[in-house]
């Protein structure tokens, strides 16, 4: 199988984490990526070690993933420091990896797809009642 | 496993996307596409094909791990219900179904050619006073440290299993007779020596039965007939080797018919009780009599004892047996007191088998006997047999126990026959001896017989009992027994053993006469 077919696995540059003003923790995932069991359980530990001991909302922006693969996606059922979860794509892929990790297994948390930004952190501000 | 790439001329992902379908249909679980940098509709179909190809991909993988698994359990069930359909629990040997099937294949490697099998059958001597001493728990640690000694002669071809209880069996291929034999003798040797079992050391030895099968044989039959061989073994001399032999087999049916007649006999009234006078040296006077059982048997005539008892003791119809001359003899006592003795001192002698001394239901037979005919305690006296007592059993020990505290008296019959007879007269448990008549032939003629009688009679007196003396069969060994200090005497001089009509005469010319007078 080819990198081609199944994405590229490059721990270092996979993903970035960070908190922006609104107190939303925003996990970036590099274009063209296969995520991994491995890479998925790295996101979890930084994404932890980010909130230290509070829980808060994420934006995970997973636009152009190549794909996700079934143990990577059982390691999201995992519940981490997120309260909420907001995944956010661009193109039907996108929303097919998505509901592929959204609906395959149960989440632990209120996790849902967004095509907007703004939409999505709407929704990861004030839940449902805005969005 | 195949992957596709959109070619780069033209947009024919439709037609790839059929073909990674047909693929995925035709089994190829791990066929897949790459998606274009498009990231366009059909991409994403391409990727949820992907995707649902790769969870059902894993699916099966899961399902076929859960059928490993569960054929797994399957094979380690059914080989545990092998283990336990062909193996013993306990000791970890073959059973007696896996042992018919080695010989039955040892017989069938015969017929083509090969040698046929010998089959050694063993039994434990001394099994049942370990478990009745020691407990169950000692007894089953026995019966593994058995097994284990046993393991370690026989070679790996060779099958060694446990028939049940303290019978064990091996088949042994490819051996000469010789060879055969030496393994028996190893056998022998090897359970002779001490095992040690937690606290407790325990000694037993092995009969061993040996037969050495015949082509055609079957594997029941072989059993059978090492099984006879073991039992000549064990009635021959206990830890004793003995080859089958025909003969043993004719012996065996005539054992087993006489099983059949004797039960026959003991309800269709066919036994008889016999009574002979035994006397007071001293006093000269008649004062019991031993009760001995006889089999009228209907084309045989009478039989004595010996030629039954073994049998009723083999088939455990010793216990009926007993019970009826017990029954019988105090009917008879009673009627006696009623009619010729009065009060006099006068007691009614027993033999009781030594199995039965282990049964647990013994002595409540014996004193509701004594209870239900009217009889005082004092007037019973059982006689066991010196070589057939074991004597150190918790369960004899505590049925003599019992019995000595209710006032009936014990005594040891044979003495001097045996090879403890001074051990027993040291043990707390008797009364009375009655001293063989291998001890009393030639003692009016023979003077070293004197002085081995008188040295006897001193031994028994030291310890404080009283001595009958046994086949008694002139004045003049009455004589010497009285001048010896000998208190009873017994045997054809006085009195041959007769039924009850004729010993009803015998009492009552006795007692009216009531003294004997020495010649």
């Amino acid at each position: 199988m080819s990198d081609a077919a199944r994405g590229t696995e490059e721990p270092d540059h996979a993903m970035a984490v960070a908190v922006d003003d609104l107190g939303i923790v925003r996990l970036t995932w590099a274009r063209g990526l296969r995520i991994t069991e491995q890479l998925a359980s790295d996101a979890m530990t930084l994404v932890d070690r980010v909130n230290e001991d509070r829980e808060r909302p994420l934006l995970v922006d997973m636009t152009g993933t190549a794909t996700l693969t079934r143990p990577a996606r059982v390691t999201f059922t995992r519940k981490c420091s997120a309260s909420m979860i907001a995944l956010l794509g661009r193109s039907p892929v996108d929303r097919v990896i998505a509901n592929f990790a959204l609906g395959v297994s149960p989440v632990p948390v209120p996790t849902r797809f967004f095509t907007s930004e703004p939409a999505a952190v709407a929704w990861l501000c004030h839940g449902d009642a805005d969005t | 496993m195949a992957t596709r790439t959109p070619e780069s001329g033209g947009d024919d992902r439709l037609g790839q996307l059929v073909e990674l379908v047909v693929e995925l249909a035709s089994g190829d679980r791990g066929a897949r596409m790459t998606p274009s940098p498009a990231s366009d509709e059909i991409d994403a179909v391409v990727v949820g094909i992907n995707m649902l190809a790769e969870e059902l991909q894993a699916l099966d993988a899961d399902l076929e791990a859960r059928v490993t698994e569960r054929t797994l359990q399957l094979e380690q069930a059914q080989l545990q219900l092998e283990r336990l359909a062909l193996y013993d629990p306990l000791t970890g040997l073959a059973n007696r179904t896996l042992l018919a099937d080695r010989i039955d294949r040892a017989m069938t490697r015969a017929e083509r050619g090969a040698a046929p099998p010998a089959v050694l059958l063993l039994d434990l001597d001394g099994f049942k006073a370990v478990n009745d001493s020691f407990g169950h728990a000692v007894g089953d640690l026995l019966l593994v440290e058995v097994a284990r000694r046993l393991r370690a002669v026989v070679r790996d071809t060779d099958t060694v299993a446990r028939l049940g209880g303290d019978e064990f069996a091996l088949v042994v291929l490819d051996a000469t007779d010789e060879q055969v034999l030496e393994m028996a003798e190893r056998i022998r040797v090897a359970l002779l020596a001490p095992a040690q079992l937690g606290d407790q050391v325990c000694w037993v030895g092995a009969s061993i039965g040996v037969c050495f099968a015949v082509r055609g044989q079957q594997a029941d039959a072989l059993l059978r007939d090492a099984d006879t061989a073991m039992y000549a073994a064990k009635t021959s001399a206990r830890g004793a080797v003995q080859i089958y032999e025909t003969a043993m087999h004719t012996a065996a049916l005539s054992r087993l018919l006489l099983a059949d007649q004797l039960r026959a006999a003991i309800a269709g009234n066919q036994l008889r009780v016999h009574y002979q006078s035994i006397v007071d040296l001293q006093e000269g006077r008649t004062c019991g009599v031993e009760a001995l059982v006889r089999w009228q048997h209907p084309t045989r005539g009478l039989l004595l004892p010996g030629e039954f008892i073994g049998v009723a003791e083999d088939t455990g119809m010793i216990t009926a047996l007993d019970r009826w001359v017990l029954d019988t003899a105090l009917s008879q006592l009673a009627s006696w007191r009623a009619t010729v003795l009065g009060d006099t001192e006068f007691t009614m002698h027993l033999n009781v088998s030594p199995i039965e001394l282990r049964s647990p239901r013994f002595t409540g037979d014996v004193l509701g006997s004594l209870a239900h005919h009217g009889i005082r305690p004092a007037d019973l006296v059982l006689e066991v047999t010196e070589t057939q007592m074991t004597g150190d059993d918790a369960q004899t020990l505590h049925a003599l126990d019992t019995l000595r505290r209710a006032g009936i008296a014990v005594a040891i019959d044979d003495f001097g026959t045996g090879y403890s007879s001074i051990g027993y007269v040291r043990q707390k448990f008797l009364d009375a001896v009655k001293i063989d008549r291998s001890l009393i032939t030639g003692l009016d003629t023979d003077p070293q017989q004197q002085r081995v009688a008188a040295a006897i009679l001193a031994i028994v007196d030291a310890f404080g009992l009283d001595a009958v003396a046994e086949g008694v069969e002139t004045a003049a060994q009455a004589e010497e027994l009285r001048r010896l200090g000998c208190r009873f005497g017994q045997g054809y001089y006085w009195c041959a053993p007769l039924s009850a009509g004729p010993m009803t005469m015998h009492l009552a010319a006795a007692t009216r006469t009531m003294r004997w007078s020495p010649s």
